[in-house]
Parts: C-alpha cells; sequence; structure tokens
C-alpha cells in the first residue's frame, strides 16, 4: 500500500511517515500541492493524506485537480480547521472523509484502513474486515480461510455493518436494509439475526458491539 | 435614569408645545364669540327697545300733539307690558317740559343731528337701558325716551355665558385629551425601537432595521448602527484572532501528539511510562482546549445564530455521536447508551451537534468506570427535548451557576477538564433561544437538558 502524505509542517509530515511505516505503509511525503501533484503525475498511489493549509496553492485545490484528472484514490483531509464551512468545502472537493488537528496515529490509521477497505471493496467487490472476507459478488463469506455460512438477511446485516466500520449502524437503519427481504421485518428479529452472526463469528477476531438504544457497530481491530 | 428627570423628554416637549397655544387659541376664540353673542343679543334688544318709542311717535302723530297727550290705559299698559322687565317712559318738548310718561326720567344728552340714541342709565337704583329719539312733529321738536331694565338683557347674558362655556371646555378637553393620544401614539414607533434594543442580549450587535422606523429618527440609528458594526467587527477580530491561534497551535500540536504515539508505539518510554503517561494527558488536554476555545469562539461570535435556521432532525446528531463517542466510553469503561424518539427542531444542526458533543465528553470526562450515561431526545409536555444523564457525582447546587463561567473548575474535580465545556453549550442554548438545565439525578449524577420548542408546523 502507498500513501501519499501532502503536509508543509516537517515535524507533523514526519511523525505521519514514521508512524505509516510503522504500520507497514509506503509513505511519500509532498511539502506542497505543486510537489504533490507532480508525484501523482508519475506514481500511484492507494490513499493520500491532505493537509488544507498548504503554501500558494491550498489542499482543496489539490483535491479538485486529482479528481479532475479522473484519480479516484481515497483522500482524507488533516485540517487545522474543523468548522462546518472548511469541512463541508472539503468533502465537497473530493475528499472522502476528514480528521481535526491533532489527531491520534491509531485514529489515523483506522481512518485509513476504513477508506482503503470501502474502496476495496468498489474495486473488488470485496469486504474485508479482521480475517473477515465478504465478496459482495459471489455472495460468498470467509473467516480466517474458512468458508462461512449466512443466510440473506445475516449477509446484509454484516455487509452494512462492515460498510460503515467503524462508524455505529442504527436498528433502524438495519431493519430498513433488510425491509427488501422481509416487509415487516422488527427490531427485535434484527437482534435475533446480529446475536446468531455472533456466534457464527465467534470463531474469528471480528466483534459486533451493541450501542444500547441505537445499534451496532463492528469493531476496529484494535479493540 | 436620572437624565429623564433633567430634560423633559420629547412626549412631554410635544405636549406642552401643542397644548399650551391650543388652549390659548381656544380660549381667546371663546370670549370673541361671547363677545359676539352678547352684541347680537344686545342688539335685538335695542330693536325692540327702538320698536317702542317708534311705536310712540305713531301713536302721538295719530293723535296728534296736545300738551297733555292722552295715552288711555289700555295703549299705556300695552307700552309697558315687557315681563319681567319694567319700562319707562317720557315724552319732552324741546324746553325739556315733559309732556307725558314719568316725570323723573333723567335727560340724555343727544348728539347733535343724532335722531335714535341708547344709552346705559341707572333709574331708581337700577340699571336701565335707554333709548332716545327726537322727532319733529306738527313743527315741535320733542324727545322720546325709552327705558327698560336689563334683567331680560342680564338673563340672556347668562344663557350665552353658560351655552358658551360647556361646548368650549368640551372642545378644550377633547382638544387636550387629543394632543395627548395623539403625541404618545405618534411616538409608538420610538417605544418598539426602544425595546428593540432593549431586548437585545449584549451579544447582539446586528444592525436595527431602518425600514421599521419612523425617517425622523433614522439618522440617529444610522450612528447607531454604525457604533453596532464597529463592535461588531472589534468582536470578530478578537474571536478570529482567538481562532487563528488556536489553528496555528494545533499543527505543531499534531506533530508533538505523533511523536508520542510514535514513542508509545516503539516502546521508547519503557523505563519510565508513567512520564509517557503524564506527556500524552497534557499533550491530549492541549489539543482539547484548543480545540474548545476554537467552538467557543465560533459560538460566541455573534449574538445572532452564525446561519438560516433550519429543520434539525435531533436523533439524527444523537446517532452520530455514538460512533464518536463509543470508543472514548468503551476506554474508560463507561456505559454509553441511548434512549431516542425522533424529534425536530429549529436551529443550526452543527451547532446543536457541538452542544451535544460537549454534554455527552463532560459526562465521559466525570463519569468514574463501570458509571452509566444515557443520552435522550424526543418529545415532552409539547417541547422538544436533549438531554444527557450520568450517575457520576454530579455537580453540587452551589457549583450550578459558576459552572458556566470560562474556565471555571469546580475544586477538587478531575484536573482534564478545561472549563469550556458547559460556556460553549450555555452560548449555543441561547442562541438557540433556550438555557441549559442542570438537573440532579437519583441516586447520584447529573442530567444536563435542553428544551426547545417544537417547530409550528409540526
Amino acid at each position: 500500500m502507498r500513501i501519499l502524505v501532502v503536509e508543509d509542517e516537517p515535524l507533523v509530515a514526519q511523525g505521519l511517515k514514521q508512524g505509516l511505516v510503522q504500520l507497514g505503509y509506503a509513505v511519500d511525503v509532498a511539502g506542497s500541492a505543486e510537489e504533490a501533484e507532480g508525484f501523482v503525475g508519475v506514481e500511484e498511489f492507494d490513499m493520500a493524506l491532505v493537509d488544507i493549509g498548504l503554501p500558494k496553492a491550498d489542499g482543496l485545490h489539490f483535491i479538485r485537480q486529482l479528481r479532475a484528472a479522473g484519480k479516484g484514490l481515497p483522500v482524507l483531509i488533516l485540517t487545522a480547521r474543523d468548522s462546518m464551512e472548511d469541512t463541508v468545502s472539503g468533502l465537497d472537493a473530493g475528499a472522502d472523509d476528514y480528521l481535526t488537528k491533532p489527531y491520534r496515529l491509531p485514529e489515523v490509521a483506522a481512518r485509513i484502513r476504513a477508506l482503503i477497505r470501502r474502496s476495496n471493496a468498489i474495486a473488488d467487490a470485496c469486504l474485508r474486515h479482521n480475517g473477515l472476507c465478504l465478496d459482495t459478488r459471489s455472495r460468498s463469506a470467509m473467516l480466517d480461510g474458512d468458508a462461512l455460512d449466512l443466510t440473506n438477511r445475516e449477509w446484509a446485516i454484516l455487509e452494512q455493518l462492515l460498510m460503515a466500520s467503524p462508524a455505529v449502524v442504527s436498528k433502524d437503519r438495519l431493519v430498513n436494509s433488510l425491509a427488501g427481504w422481509d416487509k415487516d421485518i422488527t427490531p427485535n428479529a434484527v437482534e435475533v439475526h446480529v446475536s446468531r452472526l455472533r456466534s457464527k463469528l465467534a470463531a474469528g477476531n471480528v466483534t459486533i458491539r451493541t450501542i444500547r438504544g441505537i445499534g451496532y457497530r463492528v469493531d476496529a481491530p484494535e479493540n | 435614569m436620572p437624565a429623564d428627570r433633567k430634560s423633559p423628554g420629547l412626549r412631554q416637549r410635544l405636549i406642552v408645545a401643542l397644548a399650551v397655544p391650543l388652549i390659548i387659541i381656544l380660549g381667546v376664540s371663546s370670549v370673541f364669540d361671547y363677545r359676539m353673542a352678547r352684541s347680537m343679543s344686545d342688539a335685538a334688544s335695542d330693536q325692540g327697545l327702538a320698536d317702542a318709542v317708534f311705536d310712540l311717535e305713531t301713536h302721538i302723530r295719530n293723535h296728534g300733539l296736545t300738551s297733555r297727550l292722552d295715552l288711555n290705559e289700555e295703549s299705556e299698559a300695552m307700552l309697558r307690558s315687557n315681563a319681567p322687565d319694567a319700562i319707562y317712559f317720557s315724552i319732552r318738548d324741546a324746553a325739556g317740559q315733559v309732556l307725558a310718561g314719568d316725570q323723573d326720567i333723567p335727560v340724555f344728552a343727544l348728539p347733535a343731528g343724532g335722531k335714535l340714541s341708547f344709552f346705559d342709565a341707572s333709574y331708581h337704583d337700577t340699571a336701565m337701558r335707554a333709548a332716545v329719539h327726537r322727532v319733529s312733529i306738527e313743527d315741535t321738536e320733542i324727545s322720546i325716551t325709552v327705558m327698560e331694565t336689563t334683567r331680560k338683557r342680564q338673563r340672556a347674558q347668562r344663557e350665552i355665558l353658560s351655552g358658551l362655556l360647556l361646548p368650549n371646555l368640551a372642545v378644550i378637553i377633547a382638544s387636550l385629551l387629543t394632543v395627548l393620544f395623539g403625541v404618545r401614539r405618534g411616538l409608538l414607533p420610538l417605544g418598539a425601537v426602544e425595546r428593540e434594543i432593549a431586548a437585545r442580549s449584549p451579544h447582539d450587535l446586528r444592525e436595527i432595521d431602518l425600514a421599521s422606523s419612523p425617517h425622523e429618527i433614522h439618522p440617529m440609528l444610522r450612528r447607531l448602527n454604525q457604533l453596532f458594526v464597529q463592535l461588531r467587527e472589534a468582536a470578530e477580530a478578537q474571536n478570529r484572532f482567538i481562532a487563528d491561534a488556536a489553528h496555528q497551535l494545533r499543527t505543531p500540536l499534531a506533530g508533538l501528539q505523533t511523536q508520542i504515539d510514535l514513542a508509545v508505539s516503539e516502546g521508547s518510554f519503557s523505563k519510565n511510562e508513567g512520564r509517557l503517561q503524564s506527556i500524552e494527558q497534557g499533550t491530549a488536554q492541549i489539543g482539547r482546549l484548543l480545540g474548545q476555545l476554537l467552538s467557543y469562539a465560533r459560538a460566541e461570535a455573534s449574538g445572532s445564530l452564525p446561519g438560516k435556521p433550519e429543520r434539525v432532525a435531533l436523533e439524527q446528531i444523537v446517532e452520530r455521536s455514538a460512533s464518536t463517542f463509543f470508543d472514548a466510553a468503551l476506554a474508560k469503561d463507561v456505559d454509553l447508551g441511548f434512549d431516542i424518539s425522533p424529534v425536530v427542531v429549529t436551529g443550526l444542526q452543527w451547532l446543536l451537534a457541538e452542544a451535544l458533543a460537549n454534554l455527552i465528553d463532560n459526562a465521559i470526562r466525570y463519569t468514574p468506570p463501570g458509571g452509566c450515561i444515557t443520552v435522550r431526545c424526543g418529545k415532552a409536555d409539547g417541547k422538544a427535548f436533549l438531554e444527557v444523564e450520568d450517575n457520576g457525582p454530579g455537580i453540587p447546587e452551589a457549583h450550578r451557576q459558576d459552572v458556566f463561567q470560562r474556565f471555571y473548575r469546580i475544586p477538587g474535580s478531575p484536573s482534564n477538564g478545561c472549563g469550556l465545556g458547559l460556556p460553549i453549550v450555555r452560548e449555543i442554548a441561547e442562541l438557540h433561544g433556550t438555557e441549559v438545565m442542570l438537573i440532579s439525578a437519583q441516586p447520584s449524577g447529573l442530567r444536563a437538558r435542553l428544551e426547545f420548542p417544537l417547530p409550528a408546523n409540526d
């Protein structure tokens, strides 16, 4: 996995690079939007971390250039500005997610994994998470190399949870996503399906947490 | 205000300026009315007196001028009957000899060449009006004097006076009332402007809308608006400075934080884990403080909502907060749960999310491990509510007001807060026209609650 870090502050850029290298990513650092544009012209990146406040052309400009050039790689904005307008304009420019400084390295790593997971799901139609793999084309599931037998409803629930991770998915949303299979599905029925899913996943390293009063979440690998 | 006593108000000035001339004009006009009515009534009475003189003259012409004029009783009674006034008369020749009538009637000096003249006189100590006529009958010059008491005239005067006095008094009172109400009504827009300014919060520095106020005070309001703009710019500059400073600090802090995270993963502080933890906590607290400073500066920037109010579904804000705070609650072993039903309020979504984030953050911060936090939203008693309840130590009654002050910390509370959470929540609540209620939870803990009016079309 190759990641481009666009950040003009050396302390931040070097820290990010070291942290991401430790996690096994290949990292290139660009100190300006112009330099970053040069990089993406000659190299293929799986992901870009972009600071908004850059000298001369800002990060938003770079992201727009990237999207205009037809590059679909996931972009995570790292910004010191967290006002609504800033984040909205970042997402409008074509970024996929944003983090506000100061961030924690594990948080950055989790966001990177989530973005790459989603981008891979689009590329090879597979949702991967800690040894769990959902192949959305063949509708087959594997857990730590073994085939996992899932009912249609369990599949739909797990797919929703994996797509959203690390965000929480409300029970209502799960009910809605199951409505295609079962018109009169109740929140209680969702609970039954989730509890069956849990026992099927018990052998592996994937847990589904209950958030009291809201819904469920597939936990990030660290937890 | 003391200024009110020193200089008379606009209303007082207007009332005095209008009422005094009005009363004078009405008074003078009443006097003229009275005099005119009286002179007309006097003229009519004089005409009656003259008629008596001419009747006598006709009588003399018909009966001839004899030394002793014979007025039979009937004609004399007719002449004298003018109740309630008594009539006296005399007919004298040129030498002053009384030919007929009352002997002791005074002689009046007729102006030269004058024919019929009227005089005010006194007769037997009674006020009289006399008409004297000089005629020539059968080549003899005689003067006819008819005199009557003035009872009818006085009665007419009284009637005129009372007939004029009451309506004129009514007109004066009506005019005064018109002035009072007119001035009050005319000054109503001023009162409206005054109330609008008085109702403002100290942070509300929006310009006053000139369209709804009378144009006479526009120059004054424009000056006031200029002042508002200047104050607003000053406040904005200050908040911008805070925001810029916080932004500028965030980047090096991010670098520092990353280095600490690297040190943790590399085990660089294996000799002294406690020191690393202190550094980590300190850095995290600075980061949080910067974030709080930014959101406080944003929330406090203007007294009005910094955007167009929209319909906000509270349950969606609460749902999103679950993703944000679940890990922090897990890490602290606090059970973070939710109890939500759909409800819509009017406001700004990001501000309400900010308020909720601060309430949940506080709850996690101050609830000991093993504790329980429940976030609720929904409708109750015709209002929308959003609340966060924990079973932590709560806030003692004595500190309930102080905790809304910036940087206030309850003595003895854990050291990782920065004292901006509740002030931010209060700013946001005020921007939404509501307040933060701090309620004791049972058996222990705090329930922080915001209530909003339901949108009208809900």
